[in-house]
Formats: structure tokens, sequence, C-alpha cells
């Protein structure tokens, strides 16, 4: 801040005074002058420039001294956008290229310091599995040959056969092609088959005799159930 | 007591037979074994008295003459010629011949062959009262009368071999 005493000495000076006359007459003088002076400045430079051999000049520099005194790596990582730099040549990379690296990386190496363990930890085998042409597996394999080749069949067969029921199953094979009746009908005689006929005669006329008496008495209809001992 | 197969081994009995093995008979059956077993007792009364003739004839030829049974002998050989033999076949097979004939046997409670007593029970009380039986035609559960009162029943049954279980006596 202006000391009150200086600002009443300066306003008192007798240049002061001259002050708005001095800008209003010097003022587009200086202005011109300064304006060739720029322009002189810049034909300046490009005529140093034009005659400056700056291959010479570059050839004097000292390059490592200046690379010593520069920290590139804290330049690179702070001033270049590295995202776009690896995107741009992810995107110039072709087939060629990528086989070139690959062809130069010993897979071995990498795959001996995998954990394969983690790995198939994290694999989601059931995807893998919906992703299997497993018809197109099966058909790559002869299951028969396969089979006859590693099966223990004797073990197969009597582990199957001790978790059937054969008398069971015998029974339902006999019941199904009615044996009974085949026998009957080649070892049974006429005396048999009239003994049959009586008998099932015997059994539609109680039928019809319930049937009547149940009429007869106003009864309902009784059920099987109703003359099961 | 079953006709199928479920548990018990292949049936012998024919499939249109089936759905009725168990069943209570009816009285049509029951009626034709009757008649049957009726048969047997005149047979046997006549194998009886044909051979009583016989061992007469043997004994004295010159004054043979066919035996005479008084009605009082002979209904009461007939009865007890009925009650023994009725009560021989329920005992020992739960069915006699008549009742094998038509497929038939008799149970007593629970399902269980007939013992003994039941068996002569029931015999004297057929043979004294056969007109019990066609009280089957009344009862809803085609029981005779013998029925009613021993707790027997009379059930389709064409298996050859007896049910299983143990006589009630």
């Amino acid at each position: 801040m202006t000391n009150p005493a200086t600002a009443t000495m300066r306003a008192l000076s007798p240049l002061s005074a001259l002050r708005p006359v001095l800008q209003t007459v010097l003022g587009p003088t200086v202005a011109s002058v300064a304006r060739t002076l720029d322009r002189l400045l810049d034909e300046l430079i490009a005529e140093v420039v034009r005659r400056v051999d700056l291959d010479a000049a570059a050839r004097r520099l000292d390059i490592e001294a200046v690379l010593d005194r520069v920290d590139l790596t804290a330049t690179v990582l702070y001033r270049v956008d590295l995202r776009t730099v690896v995107r741009e040549v992810l995107d110039q990379l072709d087939e060629r290229s990528i086989a070139l690296v690959v062809s130069r990386v010993d897979v071995d190496a990498v795959a001996q310091r995998l954990d394969l363990d983690a790995v198939a930890r994290r694999l989601d085998i059931d995807a893998v599995a919906q992703r299997l042409d497993v018809e197109a597996v099966l058909d790559r394999l002869d299951l028969t040959a396969t089979v006859l080749r590693r099966v223990d069949l004797k073990a197969v067969v009597d582990a199957a056969l001790a978790q059937v029921d054969l008398v069971g199953l015998a029974e339902q094979v006999i019941d199904g092609v009615d044996l009974p009746e085949i026998i009957r009908e080649s070892t049974g005689s006429m005396a048999s088959e009239t003994v049959k006929g009586v008998r099932m005669q015997g059994i539609g006329a109680d039928e019809a005799v319930g049937r009547a008496m149940d009429r007869l008495l106003l009864r309902h209809a009784r059920r099987p159930d109703d003359t099961n001992s | 007591m079953s006709g199928g197969t479920a548990g018990g081994g292949v049936s012998p009995v024919p499939r249109e037979a089936r759905p009725y093995q168990g069943r209570r008979a009816g009285l049509v059956t029951r009626l034709v074994a009757a008649c049957i077993d009726a048969a047997v007792v005149g047979l046997v009364l006549l194998a009886g008295y044909f051979g009583l003739a016989a061992l007469i004839f043997l004994v004295d030829p010159r004054g043979f003459s066919m035996p005479h049974a008084g009605l009082v002998f002979s209904l009461t050989a007939a009865f007890v010629a009925s009650i023994v033999y009725l009560t021989a076949s329920w005992t020992l097979s739960g069915r006699t011949y008549g009742d094998l004939v038509m497929g038939l046997r008799v149970l007593g409670r629970g399902e269980r062959p007939l013992g003994f007593t039941t068996s002569a029970a029931r015999a004297v009380f057929v043979t004294l009262v056969p007109i019990g039986v066609m009280w089957v035609a009344l009862s809803r559960d085609n029981k005779s009368i013998q029925d009613v009162f021993l707790g027997t029943a009379v059930v389709y049954d064409w298996q050859p071999r007896g049910a299983q279980g143990h006589p009630q006596e």
C-alpha cells in the first residue's frame, strides 16, 4: 500500500502534470515501434532457424547425458495414456503377429509355473460338459470292444443277478405266458375241462342268484368286497 | 387267499377264475357241492349195504336173502356216515369231494383251516339241518345258518393245496 506522503509528493511532481500529454503524443508511436520490433524478431528467428544446421547440433548433443537426467519411466507413467497406447497396439496386431509372439513363448515354462489345481477348482466343469458333443465322442469309441476287454463281465453279471429276484422274475414270466394254462391244455383231460366249466357256471349262477335276491329284497347291489372272506 | 402270483408263487388257477378266489361262495355252487356229497354218502351206504349182503351170502348161501334195514337203522347209518365223512374231509383238507369238484373250501375264524372240533360241530349241524344252506340266498355275506353260528365260511378256492395256516384247535 502506497504511503499517503509518497502519493502526495507524486501528485505535486512536474512529471505528473506531463503524463497525460506524453501518453497522448508518444502512445501510438510506441505501439507502432513495438509491432515492428515483433515482426523483425519473428523474421530473425526464422532466419536463424533456417541457417542453423540442426543435424550438426544434434550430433554434438550428448543424448545419453540428457537421458540420464530424465526419469523416462516416471514420465511415461504419468504423462502417457497407456490404455490408449495398448488398445492401439492390440488393434494393429494381426494373426501373423500373434503367431509370431506365441512362437517365441516357452509354453512349457509357463505351464510349469501354473497352479493347475487352482485353475481346475475355478473351472466350471458342468458348463464344459454341456458344450461337449457326447454323441460324437461315443461314435469315436468302440464301446463293445472296450467293455469286452476291460470289464469283468462275470463279476458284473453276478452283481446284477444278486440284485434280481430270480424267483419273482420267473413267476412273472410264467404268469405272463400263462404256463399253468399251457400245461393244462397239453396234459389236461376232458374231465378237467368239464370241472372248470362246471365251476365257472356255478360262479355265474351264484352271482345271478345273488343279484336276483338283491332285487327281491330291495337291497343295494352287493359289491365284491361284501362277499370276501 | 389269492389266485395271483403276488407273494404266493405261480398260481395254477385259470385267469378267469382268479378274481373270485377267496370270495364267499354263493348258493348254487354250495348246493351242487352238497348234492355231490349226498351222492357220495349214498354210495358209501350202498357199498356198505351190498358189502353186508355179500358177507351174509358168504356165511349162509342157501338161506341168503337181501338184508332188511329198518328206517331208524338206515337214517342212523346215513347220519353217522355223513358226519364221519364231513368231519374227516373238513379236518384233513377243508373240503369234501363235492367242494373239490366245485372249487370250494371251508375255513374257520380268521380264514384258518378248520380244526377237528369245529369240523365235527359243523358236520353234525349240516347233517341235522341241511336246509340251513338256504340262508345263503338271504344272507348279504353268503353265510349259511351253520356259518353264522360257527363262524365258518365257504369260499371259492381252486388252489389244489390247502390254505396256509394252523388249525383252529
